[in-house]
Formats: C-alpha cells, structure tokens, sequence
C-alpha cells in the first residue's frame, strides 16, 4: 500500500489538478442553477476502501447517493459516489425548485450529480492527457447496505479510494456533499505516473 | 526594462507554473508568497510593479487581498489566475481592480498576450 502514498508534491500536483476540475465543475453547476458558488478549497485524502465501506456503515443518514462509472486510457477507470445528506438533499431540492410536471427531485438530483462528475473528471482526464467515457448515472437508496452491494457488483476490487470533500455554499443555501472516487490500485498507480511526468517537466 | 513581480499561491505546483511562462527578466527576481497574508505583508513591506494573484487559498484568499490592496491604495498591477471561473467571480475581480482574469492552468500564449497588453513585455 505504500506504493500507493503521494509525496508531498504529488499531493500538490493532485491537488492542484483537482482544484481546477472543481472550479469548472462549479461554474457548470452556478450555470445549471442560475446563481453563485462559493469555493472553498476541496480537501482530498486517500482512503481504504474497507475504511470507508464502514464508515458509511456507521453513518445512517447518508440520503442520497449518486453513482456513476468511468473509464478512461491506461486502465485509469473507477466508480464516483456523490452523497448528499439528508439536510443538504432537502435544500438541494428547495433549491431545484421542484416544479410538478417536470423532472422529479430524484432526477434532478441525478442530473446535478452527472453534471458535477462529468465535468469534474472531464478536466481532470484533460489534465493527465487522458479522456473519459461514462455509464450512466444511478440513484442508490441511502442505506449502505445498498451502496455496498453495488460497490460489490462492480466487475473490478476497490483497494483504495479517494474522497474529495466538495462544499458548495449557495447564495441563499449551503450544502455540503463528498465527491468520492473509488480507484482501483492500477489506475492509482497509472495516475501517479503522469503526476510524476507532469512533475518532471517543472 | 526591468519590474519586480510577486507570485501568490497556495500551490507550489501553480507558482512554478506561473514562474516558468514568464520571460526571464520577469521571473528571475520574481518574489513568491502561499497564501493572500503572506503577499499583503510583502506588498506593504515593499513595492511590486506585478502581482499574480489566486483566488482560492486558505487564511485569506484572493478576494480578500484585492480589497485590501484597493482599501491600502497599493497599486500593483494584478493579474488573477484562478480556477474559479465563473462569470460572476470574473467580474468581481476586474471590479475590484484587477488588470485582467486568467483561468488555471495558466498557458504561456494568454499570460504574455495579458503581460504586453499592459506594457510589461
């Protein structure tokens, strides 16, 4: 696993490298709500999978959970989970303004979420000479039995993940919700290597 | 012709990159700050003719130094680079003094077309 850890100017490098991905992906979602996001600096850390399948499992109020794959050259793929809490996923639907007739709050909370991953990971593939491709999104119910059982259907294992801490602080509303990246070792380890590329040229 | 130029930003990554697009006679003696505090401190202490700024930073961000530098009357000319690229955000710079917007990851062509528009190249 240690193979796995970032120095500190890989930490930079990826840091930095999100920070750009985040800020396109909230311009998008300041476009899709018709207002102004606050950033806040995104807090990244690595986690084990097994770490963070339990801490999901000690956290019941997990409400809605967004997930969607991708998959990109050099065997870079994963899952990415958005989870709203339930606090947050309310003032997320105030926020939607749910209209009847149109989209349901579920279906725009997917949408929202697609949004964000897409975009999110679309830079940051631009970034590392890489492209995605997407499946579709998916709502899981909230319980984490439910999110285990997908994350376990998944065709490859999960030796670590990364979490992206994402706050969004809305003119009026302010939720909160985790951005986590689930990466197989592989992909890590690929990941590291065109940090370490982008690195050397400076 | 010489100016004296300070790069703020909490990534180590980014200010390398912003040094490395320079031209040498501005990146040479270029002064480097982490965060907004530090680069309010080195703009009171001494004066620079080039402040590229971010926005996003921990202690006070890049908003905070704009405000501070117009409510101070210190008037370097700043050039914000910053992955926070909304429009909104756009404008509230250039209102509060900045020279132009420039969005991360910074490219050599746009920082040196923005550095002779005003007369530093």
């Amino acid at each position: 696993m240690s193979d796995l850890n970032l120095n500190e100017d890989q930490q930079d490098c990826l840091q930095e490298i999100i920070n750009v991905a985040m800020g396109q992906a909230s311009d998008q979602l300041a476009r899709y709500l018709n207002t102004f996001v606050y950033l806040k600096v995104p807090s990244i850390e690595q986690v084990s999978t097994i770490s963070l399948l339990n801490m999901l499992n000690s956290n019941e109020n997990s409400a809605a959970v967004v997930s969607q794959g991708f998959f990109g050259y050099e065997g870079i793929r994963g899952e990415a989970l958005l989870m709203y809490k339930p606090k947050d996923s309310d003032r997320l639907a105030d926020l939607l303004g749910y209209e009847p007739d149109e989209l349901s709050v579920e279906e725009q909370i997917i949408d929202l979420s697609s949004i964000l991953t897409t975009t999110f990971l679309n830079v940051f593939a631009k970034q590392i000479d890489n492209q995605m491709s997407y499946s579709a999104p998916r709502l899981l119910a909230g319980s984490q039995s439910a999110i285990s059982d997908h994350l376990a259907q998944q065709s490859f294992n999960w030796d670590l993940a990364l979490k992206v801490k994402i706050t969004y602080q809305v003119t009026d509303y302010s939720f909160n919700c985790d951005m986590v990246l689930f990466i197989p070792e592989s992909a890590i380890i690929n990941i590291k290597t065109v940090i370490d590329r982008i690195l050397e040229e400076f | 012709m010489s100016f004296s130029v300070l790069v703020c930003d909490d990534s180590n990554m980014a200010r390398k990159q912003v040094l490395r697009s320079l031209p040498e006679h501005l990146s040479a003696n270029a002064q480097l700050a982490t965060n907004g505090q530090e680069a309010v401190e080195l703009l009171r202490s001494q004066a620079f003719d080039i402040l590229f700024l971010d926005l996003t930073m921990p202690v006070l961000d890049g908003l905070g130094v704009l405000q501070t530098l117009k409510d101070e009357n210190i008037t370097p000319a700043i050039f914000v680079i910053s992955a926070d690229i909304q429009p909104e955000m756009q404008s509230k710079v250039l209102e509060l003094g900045a020279k132009a917007f420039l969005r991360k990851p910074v490219e050599l062509e746009v920082l040196n077309t923005n550095l002779r528009n005003h007369g530093f190249l």
